[in-house]
C-alpha cells in the first residue's frame, strides 16, 4: 500500500473518530484540536501511540511541540515529514 | 467577584489578613459538619507527615478536642520512613491518639506491586523492583504550550542511574490504576475506624486538589468532609504556621509518596512551584487579564494564556472525578 498525504489525513481523521466524541462533520483540517478542547491528555498519549504504531515514527521530546500536532494539517505534515512523504 | 470590585493582582493577594478568624471559621463550619448534618462524635484523619494532613488534623483537634480525634498512619512498604516519623510527631504535639495500619499485606492481595511492576517491565525489560526504583511524572516543558503534559517513566539503577521513556497509554493507564490501589486501601482503613467509633472521616485535599483532579476518586477523595478543601496551598502553610504545626513538616517539600524513587508532587503533576501556582490559579478563577497577571509574574501574556488553558483542561477532564455517582 501506498503512503501519501490522502492516506495519512484519513487515517488521522478515523482516529480522531475512534477517539473523541466529536461530530466529524465538524472538523476541518485547520480545527485546533487542543485549543478547542476536542483532545484531552488521554487523547494525546493514545495519537502518539497512534502514530508510533501505525506510521513507525517515535515522536522524540523536540518533536512535541504545538505546530506538530494541533490541528490534522499540522499532524499530517509532522507524519509526512517524519516518513519523508510529499504532504504539502 | 465582580469585575469592578476586584483588587489590582499582586503576589500578597492570597495573603489571609486575619488567621484567627479564618481557622475559626474552618473549626466551626467542620464542627457543625461532622456533629450537625452526619451525627458523629469525632474524626479519623489519616496522617502522612504531609502539611495538608498535618493542617486537618490541627483544626479537628481544634474542632473536637484531642480525645475525639483519631490520627491514623497508614504506610506500605514503598512509602518513605521520614513520613512516618513526621506523622508520630505531629500527633504527639497535638496530643491526640495516633495508630499505625501497615496495609503492604492489603496491596499485596490487590496486587497492587505485580501489576503495576508488569507494566513497568513492558516499558523497560531489565527492570527488576528488587533492584530499580521507579516513578512517573510530567514533563514541565509543556507548561507555556496548549498542548497536555505527557507522562514519562523514570527507573533508577542501584547506582542511583536513571533512565526515562515516554509512557505509552496502556502502561501508563495500569501503573496509575495498580497505584491507585493504595488511596484506595487507606480510604477503606479510615473508614473501618470511623465506623467502628462512629466518627467522620476528614479528608485532607488543599483546593488545587480538589479542583485540578489531583486525587484519586473513592481513595484519598473518598472522605465525608474537606475542610480545607477551598486552601490554596500557600495558605495552607500560613494556617499551618499559626496553629503551629511541626517545623520540620512545614519546610518538608510536598512529595507523592507514592512510587518508590523519591519524586516531588511539582514533578508529578503541577510542573510549577507551589506559589507560582497558587497566584496563577486565582487570577484564572477570579477573571484576571492576562496582561495585568504577566507583568507581576514575570511571564509573558502568551505565557499566562497558556497556562490558563491548561488549567481550563485539567478542570474539565477531571470532572469525572469530581462527580458523584450519577442516578438518572
Amino acid at each position: 500500500m501506498t503512503i501519501d498525504k490522502t492516506l495519512i489525513e484519513r487515517k488521522v481523521v478515523e482516529y480522531i473518530g475512534k477517539n473523541t466524541h466529536i461530530d466529524l462533520q465538524m472538523l476541518t483540517p485547520q480545527t485546533l484540536l487542543f485549543k478547542e478542547g476536542i483532545f484531552d491528555s488521554m487523547a494525546f498519549v493514545l495519537l502518539i501511540d497512534f502514530i508510533e504504531e501505525t506510521f513507525g515514527i517515535k515522536p522524540g521530546d523536540e518533536d512535541l511541540v504545538e505546530e506538530n500536532f494541533e490541528s490534522i494539517d499540522s499532524i499530517t505534515r509532522y507524519i509526512g515529514k517524519k516518513t519523508e512523504i510529499d504532504v504539502t | 467577584m465582580n469585575e469592578h470590585m476586584k483588587r489590582p493582582f499582586n503576589k500578597d493577594i492570597l495573603v489571609i489578613t486575619d488567621l484567627e478568624t479564618e481557622c475559626n471559621q474552618i473549626i466551626s463550619m467542620l464542627r457543625h459538619n461532622v456533629t450537625e448534618r452526619l451525627h458523629r462524635f469525632g474524626a479519623v484523619v489519616g496522617i502522612s507527615g504531609g502539611i495538608d494532613s498535618s493542617l486537618t488534623l490541627a483544626l479537628a483537634t481544634r474542632a473536637f478536642g484531642p480525645e475525639r480525634v483519631l490520627g491514623i498512619m497508614l504506610p506500605e512498604k514503598d512509602s518513605s520512613n521520614e513520613s512516618a516519623i513526621l506523622a508520630q510527631k505531629l500527633a504527639d504535639k497535638f496530643g491526640i491518639q495516633a495508630i499505625t495500619e501497615n496495609i503492604t499485606g492489603a496491596l499485596e492481595g490487590f496486587g497492587c506491586y505485580s501489576r503495576r511492576d508488569e507494566a513497568v517491565k513492558r516499558v523497560f525489560p531489565e527492570y527488576d523492583p528488587a533492584t530499580y526504583k521507579m516513578k512517573i511524572g510530567v514533563k514541565s516543558s509543556g507548561l507555556y504550550t496548549n498542548l497536555p503534559p505527557l507522562f514519562s517513566l523514570t527507573i533508577v539503577d542501584s547506582k542511583g542511574n536513571e533512565s526515562s521513556r515516554r509512557l505509552p497509554a496502556a502502561e501508563f493507564k495500569q501503573i496509575e490504576a495498580s497505584s491507585n490501589f493504595k488511596q484506595r486501601c487507606r480510604m477503606s482503613m479510615l473508614y473501618y475506624h470511623a465506623e467502628r467509633l462512629h466518627y467522620a472521616v476528614i479528608g485532607t485535599p488543599n483546593k488545587h486538589e480538589v479542583e485540578q483532579g489531583f486525587f484519586v476518586k473513592y481513595g484519598d477523595g473518598g472522605a465525608d468532609v474537606m475542610p480545607i478543601g477551598h486552601l490554596y496551598k500557600d495558605q495552607v502553610y500560613q494556617l499551618a504556621r499559626y496553629l503551629d504545626v511541626p517545623q520540620e513538616i512545614i519546610d518538608r517539600t510536598p512529595t507523592t509518596d507514592t512510587y518508590t524513587a523519591e519524586q516531588t508532587q511539582e514533578e508529578f503533576f503541577y510542573q510549577m512551584p507551589f506559589r507560582q501556582m497558587d497566584l496563577l490559579w486565582y487570577a484564572f478563577e477570579k477573571g484576571y487579564e492576562p496582561d495585568e497577571v504577566a507583568p507581576v509574574m514575570e511571564l509573558t501574556p502568551e505565557q499566562v494564556k497558556s497556562v490558563f488553558v491548561n488549567f481550563e483542561r485539567k478542570q474539565r477532564t477531571t470532572e469525572y472525578l469530581r462527580l458523584a455517582p450519577i442516578r438518572e
